[in-house]
């Protein structure tokens, strides 16, 4: 009897094990923690977007909030904050993501140099890359207000003696400089892995034919490490695009994008609206364009990297 | 041309150092200035006129409480990397290492998902999260972040690389696909779960949109959070602010000295990968 019960236990295991065992069940069984997650919290909040941007939504009363069709959409592009909001999110990226890559490829050649030291400053152009947006913003605010040694030094480039942040003219270069030097750290690293890759012999042999320092930089160096430029900006710009950190904290408490919205960018333009004034219905709209807006950057950006390779 | 050329001579000090004091200066100056007095701030004084009190509002005022605040992120980012740490390798085996049907939708769902910037969803999740009840904690700030596509993606590289011997050997040895997988193939991806954690720390640790988003009570506040509220409440205090960047900072500094190699190479593959 025993012996039978043992049977029948022993193949009631090697009929679970086989399930158990199968890739379909495992398969399923592994992946279902990821998708439960995604479904609730990535495809219905998704979907939700899309969803709520042709309604009249409110937070307060989102059970009454009605279909208005493109209504949402015609008011953002109706609104002429809008436009400036798009300008001055091209704008930080058309001057930060040049010159970070840039900063970026200079402070690696520098690092890659046979000296002694380089490993702390390879630590020094890093650090700011992994100290938070907020705590660079709150320093960069101190350091940029009116009179300080700093704005007086960028007197002699000929700009104002302002306290930067709270100067309509000033503000969106301060949010490019602080991108710059967050940003720039990471675009070193990267380029740092790619520079150690280039072959010695490809520089000795420019040396041979003559090539100066800089004509080995310009033919050699450049050209080799030229994919990860590519991937470098693409990076930089979509990361442009998206900031958030650095705008809210010299708003301080005033509307995201002071002073007078001359830092509102569209992503502080959905902020505001969706979160802030809890517009949910107009606020996604503006999500929806910001996609939009992103989507056809990372295309054109796409369609440039096929055509040059 | 002259001038370009002195630019890409090796051996020079002169560049590099310039460019270090460049971006070594505000750390310096926050540094400094989180010693001073208020009547000192952008002077240079003596030793003698250094001070502590600027650290030690922070640590016996209940209203900026920065240990509270560093409770607060340590558990956040504690039961992110956690989640992160079971859910994306178990998903990224399956992707990487067994076949069945539905695995390319999922492999799909990961690579779209990865592509679109996380403020496309941040209304709805804002809305879930107040629907729950979620605002104001561990809940909300955790649960919408324990898997990210982008490392489900890295780990699914590496176990592809992961030779079938391994995992055929297990079996032989009476374990099945799930205790070949946490027994031998987990153990093996030390090094890319790593490189991950680190990364999800300093982006969790740094975060401050969402906790921004999903926190109003300051007894809830992260670290960074906290910190632009201190600053915006004592905006005219800059040694107490810069006491207050000194303070929220140091851990994640201590974090990047300690994982330094790792960290840079994570920074670099992710680049590489790319």
């Amino acid at each position: 009897m025993a012996a039978y019960e043992n049977k029948v236990n022993r193949k009631k295991q090697s009929w679970i094990r086989t399930i158990v065992d199968s890739d379909f069940a495992v398969g399923w069984l592994f992946a279902l923690p990821f998708l439960v997650l995604w479904v609730w919290w990535f495809l219905y909040p998704f979907l939700q977007s899309f969803i709520r941007s042709f309604q009249d939504a409110n937070f307060a009363s989102l059970d009454q909030a009605k279909f208005i069709g493109f209504q949402n959409y015609v008011n953002i592009l109706k609104d002429h904050e809008f436009y400036r909001a798009v300008l001055h999110s091209l704008e930080i990226v058309v001057i930060a993501v040049p010159v970070q890559t840039i900063l970026g490829l200079l402070m690696a050649i520098l690092v890659n140099q046979k000296i002694k030291g380089k490993g702390i400053f390879r630590t020094v152009f890093f650090i700011p890359y992994i100290t938070s947006q907020i705590a660079v913003t709150t320093v960069f605010m101190m350091l940029f207000k009116q009179g300080t040694f700093v704005t007086k030094f960028f007197g002699l480039f000929g700009f104002g003696n302002v306290t930067w942040y709270a100067d309509t003219h000033y503000a969106l270069l301060f949010v490019a400089i602080l991108f710059i030097f967050q940003q720039c750290g990471f675009s070193m690293i990267v380029y740092l892995s790619a520079l150690q890759e280039v072959p010695k012999d490809l520089y000795e042999a420019g040396q041979m034919d003559g090539a100066s320092k800089w004509e080995q930089f310009r033919y050699i160096t450049v050209p080799y490490v030229k994919p990860i430029t590519f991937f470098v900006v693409s990076v930089s710009t979509i990361l442009g695009f998206q900031i958030y950190d650095q705008i809210a904290a010299i708003s301080r408490y005033g509307a995201l994008g002071s002073p007078a919205g001359a830092t509102n960018t569209v992503v502080t333009y959905f902020y505001q609206n969706g979160i802030r004034y809890m517009n949910i219905g107009y606020g996604s709209a503006a999500v929806v364009l910001f996609f939009f807006i992103i989507m056809i950057i990372t295309f054109l950006q796409k369609k440039l990297l096929d055509d040059k390779e | 041309m002259k001038a370009k050329k002195g630019i890409f001579l090796f051996g020079n000090y002169t560049l590099i150092i310039i460019v270090g004091l460049l971006f070594a200066l505000p750390f310096l100056y926050t540094l400094y200035t989180s010693f001073v007095t208020m009547q000192d701030v952008n002077k240079i004084v003596g030793i003698s006129h250094w001070t502590f009190s600027n650290y030690k509002t922070f640590f016996t005022n209940d209203a900026y409480n920065v240990p509270k605040w560093l409770l607060n992120t340590v558990i956040m980012t504690g039961i992110v990397i956690v989640g992160n740490l079971i859910i994306n390798p178990m998903a990224a085996f399956a992707l990487a290492k067994l076949d069945f049907a539905g695995k390319k939708l999922i492999y799909w769902i990961v690579v779209a998902t990865m592509m679109v910037p996380y403020h496309m969803i941040l209304i709805p999740v804002y809305v879930n999260v107040a629907h729950l009840g979620w605002l104001n904690s561990f809940a909300g700030l955790t649960v919408p972040f324990l898997y990210q596509c982008l490392y489900i993606f890295m780990l699914r590289q590496f176990f592809i690389s992961v030779p079938n011997e391994f995992i055929e050997a297990a079996r032989l040895d009476g374990l099945t696909k799930v205790g070949a997988f946490w027994r031998i193939v987990y153990p093996l991806a030390k090094s890319p779960l790593i490189t991950m954690s680190i990364l999800a720390f300093s982006g969790t640790w740094n975060s401050y949109l969402i906790p921004s988003t999903l926190t109003s009570d300051p007894a809830k506040y992260v670290l960074v959070v906290g910190l632009n509220s201190v600053k915006d409440m004592f905006f005219e205090n800059t040694p107490l602010i810069m006491a207050g960047v000194v303070l929220t900072t140091i851990p994640i500094l201590v974090f990047f000295f300690i994982f330094q190699k790792q960290y840079i190479e994570g920074v670099s593959s992710s680049g590489v990968k790319g």
